[in-house]
């Protein structure tokens, strides 16, 4: 597990798991809203760095801060803002976890170190390490998802292009 | 940083304490539309800039206009990056206190780099290196439809990791498809060189080549910056 800073005293926990095996139970719980303690589940194979996924977390705290999310949970909009994409099910179905999902990235906002034992104890996975991230991202996937020319990459890194579009999402 | 707040007049200063309720924006530099700071974003050194409100527009003309030009400089440099043209990575936008978040790109401005070649001589290599960059970038450009709108050497910097150009301000960047516009775009360019680097020599003929080899439809172009150094960058609107 892992906690970045965001803003304000805000943080973000994170642990990254592989070969989960009860992804269909979690997305389960989710969606009836019974998932304890309350926590955002990501496709990993989308996500090259944390830093994308701060920047996403730094847009969902802002909005929570004047009471303006999109969606209905704190840890859904990180979902939703980590896509780039302003289809809500769309996002939600990409970026979140599906029913066949083994390799899931964990977050939860401000969350206490047995917060994380707990979520660490609802995923059936191995906990691996996040410097895995890169290693493991789906190029082509990002590449089309988040539709970036193989012109942008010659001249920056996958994890900065999808910052980009996370950033100016609302703006396009 | 006293004296250069003292230089702000009354009516830009009010705001300021306001608006910086995060201690850690320090101000770097103040223009006509926007002030920009230095700070950090989760865990990264950035640059922030906001536009400020006019007091002598009405309100709702001036957040609408506020608006459309934060969301027309976010999009332009999303834009510019799909184009293939370097530009600072877009950290954040927040529409309600009208900021744009970008990476903090560290390096110097091409302007800095031409008045030291002024001072202290011409370093050949990397003036042509830089020219080259700014031509190839600038073509990549207008041939995506997309203007600059204020290209000057204070606009680019050189990343110092990696030597690349890095197109900043897109502040007055707009689409055109119009030769014209691509036009004023580079005599604006050529002007700013003029009046301030005319010690480096003829930057502008390097850039032109530089531009040729980049963009597909440089004869047109060309051609009307040809008739844009006739008359300047504004037309005639006589009969």
């Amino acid at each position: 597990m892992k906690v970045f800073e965001i803003s304000n005293g805000s943080t973000l926990s994170l642990s990254l798991f592989t070969d989960v095996t009860n992804s269909k139970e979690l997305l389960d719980s989710m969606q009836t809203g019974t998932l304890e303690p309350e926590t955002a589940f990501l496709n990993a194979s989308l996500i090259p760095d944390v830093f994308p996924l701060l920047a996403a977390a730094h847009k969902t705290l802002l909005a929570k801060s004047r009471e303006s999310l999109t969606t209905r949970t704190l840890h859904s909009e990180l979902v939703y803002n980590y896509s780039g994409s302003k289809h809500i099910t769309e996002s939600l179905k990409r970026c979140g976890i599906s029913d066949s999902s083994n390799y899931v990235l964990a977050a939860r906002f401000n969350a206490s170190s047995d917060e994380m034992e707990a979520v660490g104890k609802l995923v059936n996975g191995k906990k691996i390490d996040l410097e895995e991230l890169e290693g493991r991202a789906n190029q082509a996937q990002m590449q089309k998802h988040y539709k970036i020319s193989g012109l942008e990459l010659g001249k920056s890194s996958l994890a900065d292009a999808i910052t980009c579009r996370i950033a100016a999402r609302d703006a396009l | 940083m006293v004296s250069q707040q003292k230089g702000i007049p009354e009516f830009f200063n009010m705001d300021i304490t306001a608006s910086s309720e995060d201690s850690s924006l320090i101000l770097i530099k103040q223009g006509a539309e926007a002030r920009v700071f230095e700070s950090t974003f989760v865990g990264r050194k950035c640059i922030v800039k906001e536009r400020f409100s006019k007091k002598y527009r009405h309100p709702s003309l001036d957040s609408k206009l506020t608006l459309k030009r934060l969301n027309a400089e976010a999009r332009c440099m999303t834009k510019a990056r799909r184009l293939g043209v370097s530009t600072p990575v877009l950290f954040a936008v927040d529409p309600v206190r009208q900021m744009l978040t970008f990476e903090y790109v560290e390096g110097p401005s091409v302007k800095d780099i031409f008045l030291e070649f002024g001072l202290h001589g011409i370093v050949e290599e990397q003036l042509d290196d830089i020219a080259m960059q700014i031509g190839d970038a600038i073509g990549k450009l207008h041939d995506g439809g997309l203007i600059h709108g204020d290209l000057t050497t204070s606009n680019m910097l050189v990343r110092s990791s990696t030597n690349h150009l890095v197109l900043i301000d897109f502040g007055l960047s707009f689409t055109s498809t119009l030769p014209e516009d691509k036009a004023v775009d580079l005599y604006v360019l050529e002007r700013a060189l003029l009046s301030m680097h005319s010690s480096c020599g003829n930057v502008m003929d390097r850039i032109l080549a530089a531009y040729r080899k980049s963009s597909k439809q440089w004869s047109s172009t060309l051609n009307k910056l040809a008739q844009v150094r006739q008359r300047g960058r504004k037309r005639t609107m006589v009969g």
